[in-house]
């Protein structure tokens, strides 16, 4: 290193006194700017915020990050008047951004502050000089991405005070987002009427989460559907928690408070690592790898007709209260989720047969998502399966089940991630199918209650059989015969003497899962780093 | 100590059979009622241990999800 000698450094020994006047009207500037910035829209904004029953920006940060550990960036920024030089006012920005901590970790946070013009970014964005934004250091410092969207995006108002219009560019600074969606964890959480591209933004996310009754989501609000469409709706009713916690399954998780919808966004990131090339973070076990949960034994009901909470066999089987489900209220066929076996972070997932157990549109979608999940952040799967088959029927026709299993067969056979799946029941057709990878780290096991072929026995012998059948003098007679012989090979030992297939006491599944998350540690480290498949949420 | 628990319907159906009535003593995870729903029998199960203090359901009622079913307190 060679320095510059007309630019001494400072010797140890300096101090104010001996150096002449000090900065300190400037640190007196600093703070000045900072207590505006601290004021945020100011006292009636910030009033009108907590009086819908919402948190400020400010408070959210406090609330989500680890104590003490918020790093605000770019701070200074926003909108100031002066007296001469003077400056008389100033008007932060509507965006909050910085590190902070979770469980010790870094991640960049970023706020929309709704006390600013309602979060609007107003064409704000652009010009040489800027500083790099949040999305673009979350991605170059490679840590975890969290929204706390709370914005309406584009205003035009920001016409009116810009004098012009702009060409709507806004991807110029959404590519970033993207990017991230394959590098680090992204969260979001809806946190108010959000609207426009932080809206969109809600989506390019691996986890969101909103708040019962005081957020909504749409890309343009009621006034904009009546003046398209000239009808009236309330916010509530277009981008309620209704319509997308449950109907359109935008949004995975639905809090009833906005620290639970913080708490959610913590316990997802607490899963997964802070970037693709680095492993998921294992905790101290608490449980016991060998523990046997003698409920396993009966909880498939031996009356095909009975049905059971799925829950029950996740519960039984993964490290006691470890189980995070993921959009609970959509696509409820399935149920999706991480988990710890022995302290390995995993993804998980079992049939739900309350409600029918087969696999929909909705849980596709829900399925594709995990296994990306897991494949992106490299986490072994785990399938419980008791899979009847994709849904047939005219209403899935209508949302185009071939389609939506036509992604799910290629989710699962791009997927490189160690897979485990356990059939506790029914192992039925093309869905059945995609319980199954006939590449890479796949193990597969089965319970005596296991019932499996590439279609049902009931319903199958009356198309395979029909000539037979009609041309029978007792039809009905003929297809029961038929149906009793075919279920009588129907046991699950007979493909096991023929193909290996392991059948398993329901009760050791806890001990083997853990063995083979232990198994596929050195498998998941070789796999680390940016996956050739994108995650598409 | 205890805290009342409501139990509601999980799925839209008909009530199939009642397994328990006012007064009873139940376990969690002890089945309330099976509900028919989709041409399946879907169990509906306590969510904690407790006295079942309020039960109004009969056989053959239809029930829509969220419905309340019962109160264990």
């Amino acid at each position: 290193m060679t320095r510059d000698e007309s630019h001494p450094a400072p010797s140890a020994g300096a101090s104010n006194s001996s150096t002449g006047p000090s900065w300190a009207p400037e640190i007196e500037e600093l703070e000045r700017r900072r207590e505006f910035v601290r004021a945020m829209g100011g006292p009636e904004g910030v009033a009108r915020q907590h009086a819908h029953g919402k948190l400020t920006v400010r408070e959210r940060i406090e609330a989500f990050a680890d104590a003490g550990s918020f790093r605000e960036f770019a701070g200074l920024m926003g909108h100031a008047t002066y007296d001469g030089i003077k400056l008389t006012s100033f008007t932060p920005r509507a965006s909050v951004d910085g590190f902070c901590a979770v469980d010790g970790r870094k991640v960049v946070v970023t706020g929309g502050d709704f006390t600013v013009r309602g979060g609007s970014g107003g064409g704000s964005y652009g010009g040489l000089g800027m500083e790099m934004p949040a999305n673009r250091r979350a991605l170059e410092w490679r840590v975890p991405y969290v929204r706390l969207l709370d914005a309406a995006g584009g205003s035009v108002r920001s016409f009116e005070e810009m004098g012009r219009t702009y060409l709507p560019d806004g991807n110029s600074f959404t590519a970033p987002d993207v990017q991230l969606l394959r590098t680090v964890p992204v969260v979001s959480a809806v946190l108010g009427s959000v609207a426009g591209l932080p809206a969109i933004d809600a989506c390019i996310s691996h986890f969101n989460v909103m708040v019962k009754g005081t957020s909504q989501l749409f890309p343009g609000g009621p006034p904009v559907v009546k003046a398209a469409l000239g009808y009236d709706v309330t916010k509530e009713e277009l981008g309620g928690f209704e319509m997308h916690a449950s109907h359109s399954g935008v949004i995975d998780n639905l809090a009833q408070t906005e620290p639970e919808a913080l708490a959610m966004l913590r316990r997802f990131l607490s899963y997964l690592p802070s970037n693709v090339w680095e492993m998921a973070p294992r905790i101290v076990p608490t449980d016991d790898p060998a523990r046997r949960d003698e409920r396993l034994l009966s909880v498939i009901p031996r009356d095909p007709r009975r049905a059971y909470d799925g829950h029950k066999i996740i519960r039984g089987v993964v490290d006691t209260d470890s189980f995070f489900e993921i959009a609970p209220r959509y696509g409820r066929s399935r149920i999706t989720g991480l988990a710890r076996l022995n302290g390995y972070p995993v993804g998980i997932m079992t049939n739900n047969m309350m409600f029918g157990g087969s696999t929909d549109v909705a849980a596709g979608e829900k399925i594709v998502r995990l296994i990306q999940l897991c494949d992106t952040f490299h986490l072994p799967l785990i399938s419980l399966a008791n899979e009847p088959g994709f849904m047939v029927g005219l209403e899935a026709e209508r949302q185009g089940i071939e389609r939506a299993g036509a992604r799910l067969v290629i989710a699962t056979c791009d997927s490189k991630m160690p897979w485990a799946t356990v059939v506790v029941g029914q192992l039925y057709g093309v869905a059945g199918q995609c319980h199954h990878r006939p590449t890479g780290m796949f193990q597969r096991y089965a319970w005596p209650s296991a019932n499996w072929g590439s279609m049902h026995i009931q319903g199958g012998v009356a198309a395979a059989y029909r000539r037979e059948i009609e041309a029978a003098s007792d039809p009905a007679a003929r297809l029961a015969e038929i149906e009793a012989r075919l279920q009588a090979i129907a046991s699950p030992f007979r493909t096991a003497e023929a193909t290996g297939q392991d059948i398993i006491d329901p009760r050791d599944t806890r001990r083997l899962l853990c063995e083979f998350v232990e198994e596929a540690q050195p498998i998941l480290r070789s796999q680390l780093g940016q996956t050739c498949v994108p995650y598409r949420p | 100590m205890s805290t009342s628990k409501v139990v509601l319907a999980p799925v839209a159906g008909v009530i199939l059979e009642i397994l328990t009535s006012a007064g009873a003593a139940v376990a969690e995870g002890d089945e309330l009622l099976i509900i028919e729903s989709m041409k399946m029998e879907i169990p509906v199960d306590a969510p904690t241990a407790g006295t079942v203090t309020s039960f109004s359901a009969a056989v053959g009622d239809q029930v829509n999800e969220g419905d309340e079913l019962a109160v264990i307190a």
